[in-house]
């Protein structure tokens, strides 16, 4: 794996490298190189089987961080390619072509994180959500508790107690209170 | 067409024989061992703290009264209720739980008629998952949502500090604070416990937002002595925190005292920030006799109401044993003057050197002002009274602290014994130690105790950090004797104390007189505990109301004494003894004195 990831480098220059474990390593690689460098694995190093491909929204940053996850199966390895994309430009170049079940991934993230990768087949139709209006519903700015109380309704039987406010009710009614609870008894 | 084309069609005969890949019985079949399945609580280990409420993300969890589970400290006697219509089994309820009582069980098959049905109690609604010890639970090992461990309080080391009485607990910076409130899971559990049940997970969360002013707020709301209590308090609430069920509790002390410090030592500022500037005034006056805790609590919410204050103070200066008690390298002056200076700035004004009792009586105050409320705490000390006691170098901790802050010259040998357990024993020991190590370069001071190493009442932390000093604690020895030659102390004779209490639970050593040994000192400083002086009590006054079996004044919930409405009493003489007791009483008696004055 090391000699793999030393030539990775040389020829793409690779930052954040991680040996999370012997047969498992990180890097992150600029978003120029990533589909070359996915194709160079795969034809010259062995990494044919295609396991996952990912998103997380580094929201702070201004950035998503895509992931190909390959695997070699000779060297019972995988190696994981981190990418950067820009958050308020969400676009990067399609590797359709390199695995067909990278179609599924791809249509999967322009769901759930709204981006997008021009040329990928079926890559605007639903995935798992149909007839979704709101912003995409993975991006960490989606208010999953907001969007679910204005588009659900609540159970009726249902009845919760807040501990601090039980206990007070319970063991101290009477003693001095903050306002806020002066003001939550009227 | 070769060999291998014609065999192959037959090959496959061979598998008939092998077992089958297929499950039969797809429907029992058994989940693997991490699987995250049906929950199951422990209700006896689970404190109804509701963070697993608080972290569902799709709000599947009430916390619900359960029969048989009572309410009391530490436990809020609810437990959570799972709606199955809205869980998605993520298992963060799990992830977050205080006290690693709730867990997923790898059960995943529940067959019902009724939709409605699919909503239940783990541990208490008995399902037949229940022993089921296969499935999710905690992760451990650094993978927990919040630090296990306190953040480190920075100190003075012992050899920096026992040559003054400089204030050796430094408080946290910035980030540490921020990082010690992430870990608070704002349950609010401590807040029962709490005397003066002051809003910790929201003065907590003034500090995650770094917004003082509110947490200044949240403090005045129910303490209006942060910087005192957030450096001396006995901290009740630490003993309860959730959070401390698996990990160190949080430091909510030490983080009432950053949210004191932040603010600057100026009334106007403290006015601004607390909405005090303009109080509309009422034509009320109340006294109070004593300036300690509970009298300046009681000052400022009467002054807050509107009540002229005036408080009768027989010591120079204000604090009580706050000030005459607690040695500065504990708790600096200038930070009791931080605290009582807003109070006064409220137009509380205090007559110092006046004793009620002698200089005024109490009747007196019953006649110029509409209520009155002594607060006058225990600052008698009480003697062992073994043979020896009576001789002039044994000396009493409460007059010797006193002393030490009105800078009288105080008796300082080279050898010292204290007797006594308790945090004002370690107050003491450790003031003396500071004074021998400025008058003879060492320390050699000996602190016993009846009471054995895990018995102490003192602070743990007090005694180790007493014993970095280089202070000798040695507990669980009774003194029989301070042996006196030629009109001097030589020392104390102890034996090895067996029982402090007898099977009635009183009070009654029991002692093993062949391990008999003697402690060598010039001085016996005796700080076993502290009696009340109520002296100020006319004969007359005391005929019309009632003392009960300990010898404190009968009051009833508000502090308000028996046979006399006019009089509340309160802090350490009725309650505690404590700082936060006696906060709590005066915020109280506050009230009370409203309501029955507001009703007259």
């Amino acid at each position: 794996m090391k000699t793999i990831i030393e030539k990775l480098n040389s020829k793409y220059n690779l930052q954040e490298i991680v040996y999370q474990r012997d047969n498992l390593v990180f890097a992150a690689i600029n978003k120029e190189n990533a589909i070359d460098a996915v194709t160079y694995l795969r034809d010259y190093e062995g990494f044919s089987h295609f396991v996952l491909m990912s998103c997380v929204d580094w929201i702070e940053d201004g950035k998503f961080q895509l992931l190909y996850l390959l695997n070699n199966p000779t060297l019972k390895s995988d190696l994981g390619l981190k990418v950067y994309i820009d958050r308020n430009n969400p676009e990067m170049v399609s590797a359709h072509h390199l695995w067909k079940q990278i179609w599924t991934y791809q249509r999967e993230l322009k769901e759930a994180f709204g981006i997008n990768f021009p040329g990928s087949p079926r890559v605007d139709e639903n995935f798992v959500v149909e007839g979704w209006t709101d912003i995409p519903h993975m991006r960490r700015d989606f208010d999953t508790h907001e969007y679910a109380q204005k588009t659900y309704f609540p159970r009726g039987d249902r009845k919760t107690n807040d501990p601090a406010e039980y206990m007070r009710k319970k063991l101290y009614p009477n003693q001095p209170i903050t306002a806020k609870q002066r003001k939550d008894d009227k | 067409m070769n060999l291998t084309d014609i065999l192959t069609p037959f090959t496959a005969w061979a598998g008939v024989f092998k077992e089958p890949v297929t499950i039969k019985d797809p429907l029992n079949r058994e989940a693997a061992p991490r699987y995250r399945g049906f929950h199951h609580n422990d209700v006896a280990v689970c404190i109804g703290c509701g963070s697993c409420e608080a972290i569902c993300e799709n709000q599947a969890i009430d916390l619900v009264p359960v029969e048989g589970i009572a309410t009391k400290d530490g436990d809020s006697g609810l437990r959570p209720s799972i709606d199955y219509g809205r869980c998605c089994w993520c298992a963060l309820c799990v992830d977050i739980c205080t006290t690693d009582s709730l867990r997923l069980t790898n059960a995943y098959t529940w067959v019902d008629t009724d939709g409605d049905n699919f909503i239940f109690t783990p541990g208490v609604d008995a399902k037949p998952w229940d022993e089921k010890q296969e499935g999710w639970r905690k992760p451990q090992n650094g993978y927990e949502f919040y630090a296990k461990e306190r953040q480190h309080m920075s100190e003075l080391h012992a050899e920096h500090r026992i040559d003054s009485f400089i204030e050796f607990v430094k408080g946290y910076s910035k980030e540490q604070a921020q990082k010690e409130a992430d870990r608070c899971v704002s349950c609010g559990i401590c807040t029962a416990t709490c005397p003066a049940h002051m809003g910790i997970p929201q003065y907590i969360k003034a500090i995650r937002n770094d917004d003082m002013e509110e947490g200044m707020r949240v403090l005045y709301e129910t303490n209006p002595l942060p910087e005192i209590c957030g450096r001396i308090c006995t901290h009740k609430c630490e003993d309860v925190c959730s959070v401390g069920h698996s990990g160190d509790p949080l430091s909510i002390r030490w983080l009432k005292r950053y949210i004191a410090d932040q603010i600057p030592s100026d009334t106007t500022k403290y006015k601004e920030i607390l909405g005090t500037s303009n109080i509309d005034k009422n034509s009320k006056k109340v006294a109070i006799v004593g300036s300690g805790p509970s009298g300046l609590s009681a000052a400022h919410y009467l002054a807050l109401l509107g009540y002229s204050v005036t408080i009768f103070e027989s010591l120079p200066e204000a604090g009580g044993m706050m000030r005459y008690g607690i040695p500065e390298y504990r708790l600096p002056y200038d930070q009791i003057d931080k605290d009582i200076n807003y109070i006064l700035s409220l137009g509380v004004e205090i007559k110092y050197n006046v004793k009620v009792g002698k200089d005024i009586t109490l009747e007196q105050l019953h006649n110029d002002f509409d209520a009155v409320f002594a607060g006058t705490g225990l600052h008698l000390g009480r003697s062992t009274r073994v043979p020896g006691s009576d001789n002039k170098h044994v000396y009493q901790s409460v007059d010797l602290l006193r002393d030490i802050v009105l800078g009288k010259e105080i008796p300082t040998e080279k050898r010292i014994v204290v007797i006594g357990g308790g945090n004002v024993a370690m107050d003491i020991t450790r003031s003396m130690a500071r004074l021998q190590m400025k008058k003879y370069g060492q320390v050699n001071i000996i602190t016993t105790s009846l009471e054995d190493e895990e018995t102490m009442p003192a602070d743990r932390e007090e005694v180790v950090e007493a014993r970095e000093e280089g202070c000798t604690i040695i507990p669980g020895f009774g003194p029989q004797e301070i042996m006196i030659q030629d009109g001097k102390v030589t020392g104390l004779r102890v034996w090895k104390c067996l029982s402090i209490f007898d099977e009635n639970r009183a009070f009654n050593p029991k002692f093993d007189q062949n391990d008999e040994q003697i402690f060598e000192g010039d001085m016996v400083i005796e700080s076993i505990g502290q009696g009340m002086d109520l002296s100020y009590l006319s004969e007359e006054t005391k005929s019309k109301i009632e003392f009960n079996n300990r010898g404190r004044v009968v009051t009833n919930a508000d502090f308000q004494v028996q046979g006399l409405p006019w009089l509340f009493m309160g802090g350490d003489i009725i309650q505690g003894p404590d700082v936060i007791h006696g906060i709590a009483n005066g915020h109280i008696v506050a009230q009370a004195i409203d309501k029955m004055l507001f009703e007259k």
